[in-house]
C-alpha cells in the first residue's frame, strides 16, 4: 500500500495503532463519565474570492475553561484547512495524520492528492473513530475547506461524528456556538443586502468577527475577543493562491473599526 | 563455494567492477548552498532524478531508476513515520542515511546471492541558516560521506575529485545569486560528464579493463569547450534543477525549478538549446 501513497497504512505497518480506534473504548457505568476537553465554535463561509474559515480560541471541559488560546483552524497543506470542534486530542491527532498523509502522497506519487481524495481521507479517519465517538470520549465534527485546483474553486464540507460528508454550498459550521452563526448566515445570505459570495474580503472578515462575538454572547463555551490580552480568533482565507492567515494586527484594526462600536 | 573467504572477496571485487561499469553512463549530480537555500542540479534522459523526501530534505540519485525508487520509498517511509511519531525537526538527512538506508545498501552489496543497488545518491538537507546546510553522499557499497557547502556525485571517485576541484578553484566566490550558483553547478556538472566520457573512452581503448590513474593528464577544458559539450547535452537530454528554498513560506521547502526559469538562467549560447 505504501507504493500507492497511503500513509495511514504505512503507519499501521510500523505498529502504530490509532489510539481512539481500538474498539475497546467504553465508559464505565455511564455515570462516571470523565470530563472531556471540548472544542467550541468554528465556521467557514464563501466570499467573492474564496472561503473564509474562522474559529474561536476557547477549549472547555465541562464548566471549566481549559485554555483560551487554542488554534482550531488547522492548515493541512497549502490549499486546505480543517476546522475542529469536539475532543481536541482526537482532532489534533487526525489533523497531524492528514497533514502527513497529504505530504506523503505528494512526495511519493509525485502529484498532489485530489480534493476528493483529501475529503475521503478525513471521512476514513472519522469512521475509524466511531467507537470512541459513540463512547463519548473522542467525538470530532470537523469542517473541511480548501481550494480545488482541478475545478478552480474553493469549497466547504462538513462532517458528522460518524464520518458522513456534506457539502456546505454557502457556509458550514460546527461546535456548540454554531446554531447562532447558522441562523445569522442563513438570514444574511437570503435576505441581506447581497449574498455571501459577493462579500469582499474585508466585509467577510468583519462578518466573521461579528459572528464569533455573537456566538460568544450566547454560548459560554465559545471564547470572545479580549483586546487587553491581545486575544483574537483564528481567521484564514483560502483562495487560488492557497491558505493565508489573517494577522492579529489586521484583525485588531478591523475589530476596533467595524465591530467594537456595535458590541 | 563462496564459503571460502578469498572467493567471497573475489566475488565482491567483481561486483564492484560490475557496479562501476553500470554507473559510468549515469549523470553526475551537483549541489551547492547559497544564502537562500541549496541548488541541486543534474541532467536526465526523461526520468527525473531529483526528489523531495521531507520538509527540508531532498534526494538526488544516479543509477538504475528501479533501485532509486526502492531507496526513495524507504526514505519516504522512514522520514514520514519519524516526523509523525516524533517531530519534523527530528527528521535529519544524516540519520536517514546512517541508520536507515546505508545498512540496507551495504547488506545488499555484500550479500552476493542478492542483487545490489545500482545507485549512488546524495541527500541534501536545508538548515535554518546556510552554515547548517548539510549533505550526505551514499555510495553503492553503503559507504557514506558528509559535507557542507558543496557536494558532488559522479561515477567514480576520480570524477568526483575533479568536479570538487573545479568547483573550488573556478567558483570560489559564488555570491548570493541563484543564477550564479546555478551556472557554477551546471559547469561543474559538465566537468563531471566530460571526465566520465573520457574515462569510458580510455577504458574501451585499453586492453586492461581497469582504468589506471588518468587524473594527472586531465586538464580542465576552457569555457568554450564546456559550452560546446553543454550545447550537445541540452539538445538531447533534460536539465533538471531544484532548490531547497529557505525563503519559502510553510514547512515544505523543496521547489523544482520550471524549465522556463532554467532557460532564463542559462548562458545565451545555451538558451535556445534546452529541450
Amino acid at each position: 500500500m505504501a507504493r500507492q501513497g497511503d500513509f495511514v497504512q504505512v503507519l499501521k505497518e510500523q505498529g502504530y495503532q490509532l489510539g481512539w480506534a481500538r474498539g475497546d473504548v467504553s465508559v464505565p457505568g455511564g455515570v462516571n463519565v470523565p470530563v472531556i476537553t471540548d472544542g467550541t465554535t468554528v465556521f467557514a463561509m464563501k466570499y467573492s474570492e474564496g472561503v473564509i474559515v474562522a474559529g474561536d480560541r476557547r477549549a472547555t471541559a465541562g464548566n471549566m475553561v481549559m485554555y483560551d488560546r487554542t488554534d482550531k483552524v488547522l492548515e493541512l497543506d497549502r490549499y486546505s484547512v480543517m476546522a475542529i470542534a469536539g475532543v481536541p486530542a482526537t482532532a489534533f491527532e487526525m489533523a497531524r495524520i492528514l497533514e502527513h498523509s497529504f505530504k506523503y502522497y505528494r512526495r511519493s506519487q509525485l502529484q498532489d492528492l485530489s480534493f476528493e481524495g483529501k475529503l475521503r481521507a478525513l471521512a476514513k479517519l472519522l469512521k475509524e473513530n466511531v467507537p470512541a465517538a459513540l463512547a463519548g470520549t473522542g467525538a470530532v465534527a470537523p469542517v473541511f475547506a480548501g481550494y480545488d485546483q482541478q475545478r478552480e474553486t474553493a469549497k466547504i464540507f462538513f462532517y458528522d461524528i460518524l464520518g458522513a460528508e456534506f457539502e456546505g454550498v454557502d457556509h458550514a459550521m460546527s461546535g456548540s456556538g454554531s446554531p447562532t452563526i447558522r441562523g445569522i448566515l442563513h438570514y444574511l445570505n437570503r435576505w441581506g443586502e447581497k449574498p455571501l459570495d459577493q462579500f469582499s474580503e474585508e466585509e467577510a472578515i468583519t462578518l466573521a468577527l461579528r459572528l464569533l462575538t455573537s456566538a460568544a454572547e450566547f454560548d459560554s463555551a465559545t471564547g470572545g475577543i479580549d483586546r487587553e490580552a491581545d486575544l483574537y480568533p483564528v481567521v484564514k482565507r483560502i483562495t487560488k493562491d492557497g491558505v493565508h492567515t489573517i494577522g492579529d494586527v489586521s484583525l485588531k484594526a478591523t475589530f476596533e473599526a467595524r465591530v467594537l462600536q456595535h458590541v | 563455494m563462496y564459503e571460502e573467504p578469498y572467493r567471497w572477496v573475489e566475488a565482491i571485487t567483481n561486483r564492484r567492477q560490475y557496479l562501476q561499469d553500470q554507473l559510468k553512463q549515469g549523470s553526475p549530480i551537483v549541489a551547492i548552498t547559497y544564502s537562500d537555500g541549496i541548488v541541486i542540479l543534474t541532467v536526465n534522459r526523461g526520468t527525473p532524478k531529483l526528489y523531495e523526501i521531507y520538509d527540508r530534505i531532498a534526494l538526488a540519485g544516479m543509477g538504475h531508476p528501479a533501485d532509486l525508487e526502492k531507496l526513495r520509498f524507504q526514505m519516504l517511509d522512514l522520514a514520514h513515520v519519524e516526523g509523525f511519531q516524533r517531530s519534523p525537526s527530528d527528521v535529519t538527512g544524516a540519520r536517514l542515511v546512517k541508520y536507515g538506508i546505508a545498512p540496507v545498501v551495504k547488506d545488499a552489496f555484500e550479500e552476493i546471492f542478492k542483487a545490489p543497488y545500482i545507485s549512488k545518491i546524495l541527500i541534501a538537507e536545508l538548515g535554518e541558516k546556510q552554515m547548517q546546510d548539510h549533505f550526505v553522499r551514499l555510495d553503492y557499497d553503503g559507504g557514506f560521506e558528509e559535507s557542507t557547502t558543496t557536494a558532488v556525485v559522479g561515477a567514480t571517485a576520480e570524477v568526483q575529485s575533479h568536479m570538487s576541484t573545479y568547483l573550488k578553484t573556478r567558483h570560489a566566490q559564488l555570491g548570493e545569486s541563484l543564477e550564479l550558483v546555478f551556472n557554477a553547478a551546471l559547469f561543474t556538472w559538465a566537468i563531471g560528464s566530460l571526465y566520465q566520457n573520457r574515462e569510458a573512452t580510455l577504458q574501451d581503448e585499453s586492453t586492461d579493463s581497469a582504468v589506471q590513474d588518468t587524473s594527472p593528464s586531465f586538464e580542465f577544458p576552457d569555457e568554450q569547450a564546456i559550452q560546446e559539450h553543454l550545447q550537445t547535452v541540452c539538445s538531447e537530454m533534460t536539465l533538471e534543477c531544484a532548490v531547497l528554498d529557505r525563503t519559502l513560506a510553510g514547512p515544505s521547502k523543496y521547489r523544482p525549478i520550471p524549465l522556463d526559469a532554467v532557460r532564463s538562467m542559462l548562458p545565451a549560447t545555451l538558451k535556445d538549446k534546452v529541450r
